[in-house]
């Protein structure tokens, strides 16, 4: 990568503030692990960094991995479905008024009644997972695209009507391109919410991933645990997230 | 009305466009019952005030907007009933260069290279030969925000005249600019125009610009009403001061002034 790109790319750099936040952050929780006893605190509920650790070393990839699968996956059809329908109710005004409400409406329903449906509709697992994650991204990623859809410049729209182009050009080369920004700014909600809500649907029902780890972790009563899986959730978002600002950084450069 | 020796490229007849205000219900006459014939490669300049129709006119030309009445007629045939056959056939300058922000010079002159489905190797070698011509060769990897107005207006006139349209449309394409890249721009898509045998419509409210480019002056009134139509060529080029006066009369009493009809 060029000097100009990676200079462009701010997520994972870490500022000299921020060193300093983590480092008070572990002073503090290291020093309470160690009074914990003293101050009634039970002795699993603050575990030590070396505690810690330990929970980290133990930690399975293919958790790590099917998680991520599932976030991927989930994100990549949520994308999709949510662009296609975004164009067709771009192109149609009755279907943007009939379908309008049913979204605004799916949106308004909350992540543990998906969840909940999902159990007691699907019998399979990964198709219930998948489900919770569609129906709460897709949503975003439709009305996110479709209201960048609108707000493309009547101007340029003109213009490239003046050129008569075929109904796919004029996505293709106008609106799809006059998007990218808002595209980029919905994968990074998108992935932030996916990461939240896969943890919670994992929580229930699913025999592998962090979310299962997290309630085994639960059940044992260690926080070690849940911190070491926590941070790993942690570490995932901002990668992907660094992923997503690469790629933003190299498709809109043209906005420097 | 002209007395033409070919048949007119583009005619226009009887031709009324009624909008319906959305808040009041209202219906408004944009243009009313306009004719007009204009002859292959003529350069016709059509001036009128603000809110006169013109633009409405321009949409109409360009086939966005369908005639409430009467018709247009560009080589027999309606930019908005046949709008696909005009592809590639028809080019438009605006006001604002309306480049795609994303794209580089070289990519927004070739767009509509791009649409009519040229080779690769073709819309390059097409849209760098007309960025070269308006003197963009040293710019055609700038994007828009790094070009200065007049240049990004120059990259909106290679994107025009790639397609070596048959028809060119241009609105208010230079007021923008300063007197100076206005006039040598003005000349240089004048210049181009001709060599390219285009018949061009330049839509404009400056009277010298008019005066300058046309072949033709077709003068707006009210709901785009002919109120004259001024043969330059036929005016010596020491009473255009005249010719001007004359206009700017016509247009502000909306009428034509007497001194248009004695003409040479």
């Amino acid at each position: 990568m060029n000097k100009e790109l990676r200079e462009s790319v701010p997520v994972l750099t870490f500022p000299r503030q921020t060193f300093v936040s983590l480092f008070v952050f572990a002073v503090v929780w290291e020093t309470l692990s160690h009074l914990a006893p003293y101050l009634g605190i039970p002795p699993f509920a603050i575990p030590s960094f070396v505690r810690i650790a330990r929970s980290i070393a133990t930690i399975t990839p293919i958790d790590i991995a099917v998680t991520l699968a599932r976030v991927i996956a989930a994100l990549i059809v949520s994308f999709v479905l949510g662009l296609a329908l975004a164009m067709a109710m771009y192109r149609s005004d009755s279907l943007d008024k009939y379908l309008h409400p049913m979204i605004r409406l799916l949106m308004a329903v909350p992540v543990v009644s998906w969840i909940l449906f999902a159990v007691l509709w699907f019998p399979g697992v990964e198709f219930r997972i998948g489900f919770v994650l569609v129906v709460v991204c897709g949503p975003v990623f439709l009305v996110d695209t479709l209201d960048a859809m609108h707000g493309v410049p009547r101007e340029l729209r003109h213009m490239m009507q003046s050129f008569r182009p075929t109904t796919w050009q004029y996505f293709l080369k106008l609106m799809l391109p006059a998007i990218v920004p808002t595209i980029f700014t919905s994968w990074k909600i998108n992935i932030s919410l996916a990461i939240r809500v896969v943890t919670i649907a994992e929580l229930v029902g699913a025999v592998t991933g962090i979310g299962h780890q997290l309630s085994v972790a639960q059940e044992l009563f260690s926080v070690a645990d849940v911190f070491a899986w926590t941070l790993v959730l942690v570490v995932l978002l901002f990668l992907l997230e660094a992923m997503v600002a690469r790629a933003e950084a190299r498709l809109l450069r043209w906005r420097a | 009305m002209a007395r033409m020796s070919s048949p007119p490229t583009i005619e226009v007849r009887g031709l009324r466009k009624v909008f319906r205000q959305t808040t009041t219900g209202q219906s408004v006459v944009a243009i009313d019952r306009l004719d007009l014939a204009i002859a292959p490669r003529e350069v016709v300049a059509i001036v009128g005030q603000t809110g006169c129709g013109k633009s409405t006119f321009f949409d109409l030309m360009i086939g966005l907007e369908a005639p409430s009445e009467g018709a247009i007629r560009i080589g027999g045939k309606s930019p908005h009933a046949d709008f696909d056959y005009f592809r590639g056939k028809i080019a438009t300058v605006f006001q604002q260069d309306r480049l795609l922000p994303w794209r580089s010079a070289l990519d927004n002159a070739r767009l509509p290279l791009e649409l009519i489905g040229l080779p690769d190797e073709e819309q390059r070698e097409r849209a760098l030969m007309w960025l070269n011509r308006l003197g963009l060769s040293q710019f055609t990897n700038a994007y828009p925000h790094e070009l200065s107005g007049g240049m990004r207006q120059r990259v909106a006139i290679a994107r025009a005249f790639a397609v070596g349209p048959d028809i060119l449309l241009a609105d208010e394409a230079f007021g923008h600019l300063d007197e100076v890249t206005a006039a040598e721009l003005r000349n240089t898509f004048l210049e181009l125009a001709r060599e390219c045998g285009s018949t061009a419509i330049l839509i404009t409210h400056q009277l010298e610009e008019a005066i300058g480019v046309g072949d033709r002056i077709v003068v707006f009134g009210k709901s785009a009403t002919l109120l004259a139509d001024i043969h330059v060529k036929r005016w010596d080029k020491s009473s255009y001061p005249l010719l001007r006066e004359a206009i700017q009369s016509t247009l502000q009493n909306n009428r034509a002034d007497p001194r248009l009809g004695n003409m040479p």
